[in-house]
């Protein structure tokens, strides 16, 4: 291609990056740190520091982040290990399932957690009847605060990211490495801690990253837990007297601050890890075949896995089931009802078709801006490829609260996005597809990346050579055969899209544009059979999303690759 | 300082067969090679000597010990591997140091060996860099020095050299032979580089497809290659097909060779099949009356030192004949010319 057309594109996408990415947290910032007529300020997040509830709040959300982030480390470490070194019975489908609770929504499996946990719950019940536990005194699993459900989803949904990370560090070690310390007498439990553990860190870090900022910045799963001394939903709850009120941006403002500094730490210790010496030849990895009843004991642990992460969101199935499910192991009558009763209801088919359109229009934006940005980082020779590539990474790291609120801000009346916003009734369609696409636009960036490095500038090449104009070769050779990747990237920014919470919850204000998520929030929040028929929604979803990411693991191209920064 | 045997060693892997009983017996203080193309089974010779990867049949004994079933790091025979395998999480000092503390010595024996073993590899006073500041022949240096220490009795190199320019591999010859002799270790040593195998074994195991085609000393296997493999793997050769008429003389389409047989006490049946090996630099450009073969020069390669002609003999077949230091520079063209071999020069391979 040439340098005026990849000059060109890079402008347009740094544009639209300016505009829609940094000037959205840009405004954050100002609301935070800037007074009307005083100028630039402090006080605000001072004043946030000195409340004993915000502290809280933000101490509370820092806890989340680690702990999630602990305890996905301790899920997926060993899953990655045992899945690099051991061949076992159906290894390869395994892989792929453990990856699905990664798109199974959580807010919607935190429903199914509080129905197992719970004092009246499933599990409680189930104690009671094997009678290690009397009846008369539950035990509180889920605790006062609800902290430790909130961790338990959190990691529960997150934990593949980890896994996909820590699994392309390893691949990536030669493994004379640890033969070499075999060699020297290191027997296996220590070469994992000094060898393996050491030369995993980038993953870790990498994963690790993601994980914290998106468990620190989680709000749809605090909301269902209705765990409200946590800063996200602190912010939140401060949205309805927003024009008076300059703390949620100054919590959002301190948010997106450690954000950063989280995202940086990683990048910095990756920056300083050396994935081994010199490019060299290095050995072959070897997966063993465990002896007799070990390999079936590695499928047995990530058929495990695989159970425990996603039995929230088998309590959310029961319960859309259940006539009536409480103190119960399982519901003791069985009804459809609620299915019919939620397509009846007024919220859910709106939302259904809503959330289909904002997520296809994003998915649409990503595919489009994703080709062009992935061309110039792979094709052009131009100077500003490593820029760009990093900057269309950045959304990783800032977290999706603090862009609703940069929307939400600019949104307003007289404000740079009001444009986006038609009509008297503040339909925020685009405004939503947008903030979608923005957010989702890395997995599109890094798959197509990946399609493009691994098909041959050659059969371009031919393309032209035979007359074809630069524009036809992207039609008839590079779309063909990037193909898989895009539509791997696609499906997943498009679930992602559906899932999406922060925005929705919070640029969404009419009930005729609530996208999916936020007619199961309003559902859960209704007296009655809510609860249920949130679950049938939640269902609804998790069917359009379960077909999305096999279709995704299918098509793929090497795990891993989507999450890495 | 040990012996090793290898009795009748078999690995498969699924239904891949890697080595065929393979048997070996390596001297004490011996500097063995294993030579052979890729996938002859060489690599996984040594790794089943080193104790990482067990056998399907046979067994390995260090001296009088079978140590078929023991771990690597109780085998005392410390590896070099062919990336160089170095902790890039772990200085250099920390990299030499590792083997000794899994050892348990004391710390301050630590650092004194870990700057002896610097010595040995000269890198003194590198300790304290990180791994990747070091030049691809230092840190060959510190995966050598790393094995050192730990003062193996056996030391296992795998294609320790083939990630090294060709200056450098030079150096690096004789500075590992020095070491293996130094420290009075049994090594065994794996390359596919027969200029590394020729210039620095004692005895050397030429491989093929799972088995072992000839054991010997670099010299013999060289003058007396037993098989036309061996004859074309080590060094250029000029096979030729010919009859035994009798004795030693063997009849090929382009005239009567005498020739020495490969090995001592083969007798050539009159009349069976066989063939005739020559060294390109063994032949000698003469006139045609003089020469036992006749032809053409179709081709040449100059080369400074030395040139290379292809001649091609009356039946078609292209002989390579090198001269050292040329004198007169022969062109292509009609001209007959005649090719002198002397008969311990012509080896005579069972067919």
């Amino acid at each position: 291609m040439s340098r005026k057309a990849a000059y060109s594109l890079t402008a347009a996408v740094t544009l639209f990056f300016a505009v829609f990415f940094i000037y959205p947290a840009v405004m954050v910032l100002k609301e935070a740190f800037y007074e009307e007529g005083k100028g630039l300020t402090f006080s605000f997040v001072i004043e946030v520091f000195k409340n004993p509830v915000y502290t809280e709040g933000l101490w509370n959300a820092f806890a989340l982040g680690v702990s999630s982030t602990v305890v996905s480390l301790v899920i997926s470490f060993p899953l990655a290990l045992i899945g690099h070194r051991y061949l076992f019975p159906f290894k390869k489908s395994l892989s792929a399932l453990i990856l699905i609770p990664l798109v199974l929504p959580p807010f919607v499996g935190a429903v199914g957690v509080k129905q197992i946990l719970g004092i009246n719950g499933a599990l409680n019940a189930c104690l009671a009847k094997v009678g290690l536990m009397d009846p008369a005194l539950p035990v509180d699993w889920l605790g006062d605060g609800r902290f430790w459900g909130v961790v338990i989803m959190n990691a529960l949904h997150l934990y593949p990211i980890l896994y996909m990370n820590i699994a392309a560090s390893l691949s990536n070690i030669d493994p004379a490495m640890e033969q070499a310390a075999q060699n020297l007498g290191c027997p296996p439990w220590r070469r994992l801690m000094r060898i393996t553990f050491p030369l995993t860190t980038p993953g870790i870090f990498a994963g690790g990253a993601i994980v914290f900022i998106w468990s620190f910045t989680e709000l749809g799963v605090p909301l269902v837990f209705d765990y409200t001394r946590v800063a996200p939903v602190q912010v939140y709850d401060g949205i309805k007297d927003l024009g008076s009120n300059p703390f949620p941006f100054a919590l959002v403002a301190i948010m997106l601050v450690v954000s950063t500094l989280v995202f940086m730490a990683s990048k910095a210790v990756l920056g300083r890890s050396k994935l081994g010496t010199a490019p060299r030849p290095k050995g072959k990895n070897v997966e063993v075949r465990p002896k007799g009843g070990k390999a079936w004991l590695c499928t047995l642990f990530f058929l495990g896995v695989f159970f425990i992460a996603s039995l929230p969101h088998a309590g959310v199935v029961v319960l859309s089931l259940a006539q009536d499910w409480y103190a119960s192991i399982l519901p003791e009558a069985w009804t459809t009802a609620h299915y019919q009763e939620a397509l009846s209801h007024p919220l859910v088919v709106p939302s259904i078709q809503n959330s289909l359109f904002y997520a296809s229009m994003a998915t649409l934006v990503d595919l489009i801006l994703g080709i062009a940005i992935a061309w110039v980082i792979v094709r052009s020779t131009i100077r500003g490829r490593a820029f760009l590539d990093a900057l269309v990474m950045l959304p990783l790291a800032v977290p999706g609260l603090v862009m609703a609120f940069g929307y939400l801000a600019l949104s307003q009346d007289g404000e740079a996005f009001r444009f986006l916003v038609q009509g008297a009734k503040e339909d925020p369609t685009w405004l939503l597809v947008v903030a979608y696409a923005v957010r989702r636009l890395p997995y599109v960036v890094r798959s197509a990346v990946a399609g493009l490095q691994q098909s041959n500038l050659a059969l371009e090449e031919a393309a032209r050579s035979l007359g074809a104009t630069p524009a036809r070769t992207l039609r008839r050779v590079s779309l063909p055969l990037l193909g898989p990747n895009l539509i791997a990237g696609g499906i997943l920014a498009f679930a992602f899209a559906m899932l999406e919470v922060s925005d929705s919850l919070i640029l969404a204000q009419q009930s005729e544009h609530f996208p999916i998520t936020k007619a199961i929030y309003s559902l859960i929040g209704m007296l009655g059979n809510g609860y249920e028929l949130a679950s049938a929604l939640g269902v609804w979803a998790m069917v359009f999303l379960g077909i999305s990411i096999i279709g995704a693991v299918i098509l793929g191209g090497k795990k891993g690759g989507l999450f890495r920064m | 300082m040990e012996e090793i045997r290898a009795d009748g060693i078999t690995k498969r892997f699924g239904n891949v067969t890697a080595l065929k009983n393979v048997s070996l017996k390596i001297a004490s203080g011996e500097l063995f090679f294993l030579l052979g193309g890729s996938g002859c089974g060489k690599t996984t010779l040594l790794r089943c000597i080193a104790g990482l990867e067990t056998p399907t049949e046979g067994r390995v004994f260090f001296g009088d010990r079978d140590v078929t079933g023991l771990p690597t790091h109780k085998r005392e025979a410390a590896m070099v591997f062919q990336s160089y395998a170095l902790w890039p999480h772990m200085t250099v000092g920390q990299n030499i140091a590792f083997g000794l503390e899994e050892r348990k010595v004391e710390k301050k024996e630590i650092q004194r060996r870990v700057e002896e073993a610097l010595k040995m590899v000269k890198l003194d006073g590198f300790a304290k860099r990180g791994v990747d500041q070091m030049s691809g022949g230092q840190q060959q240096r510190v995966s050598l020095a790393r094995a050192l220490v730990v003062r193996p009795k056996c030391l296992l190199l795998d294609e320790p050299l083939s990630n090294l320019d060709a200056q450098l591999r030079l150096e690096m010859r004789s500075e590992i032979r020095r070491i293996v002799k130094e420290n009075d270790l049994t090594g065994i040593y794996v390359t596919h580089d027969q200029a590394e195998a020729l210039s620095m074994a004692d005895r050397m195991a030429v491989m093929d497809e799972g088995g072992i085609a000839q054991v010997g000393p670099p010299e013999e296997i060289y003058r007396q290659p037993i098989s036309s493999y061996v004859a074309g793997f080590i060094g250029e050769t000029n096979l030729l097909k010919g009859t035994v008429r009798e004795g030693r003389q063997v009849e090929t389409p382009n005239g009567v060779l005498t020739a020495t047989p490969s090995v001592e006490g083969f007798q050539p049946i009159p009349g069976s099949s066989v063939i005739l090996s020559i060294r390109p630099e063994a032949v000698e450009i003469v006139n045609p009356a003089e020469g036992s073969l006749v032809g053409r020069i179709i081709g040449r390669i100059y080369l400074g030192s030395l040139i290379q002609y292809s001649v091609g003999l009356d039946d078609g077949t292209v002989m390579q004949v090198t001269e050292q230091n040329p004198q007169i520079i022969r062109s292509p063209g009609d001209n007959l010319i005649g090719l002198r071999v002397s008969t311990e020069d012509v080896t005579l391979l069972e067919r």
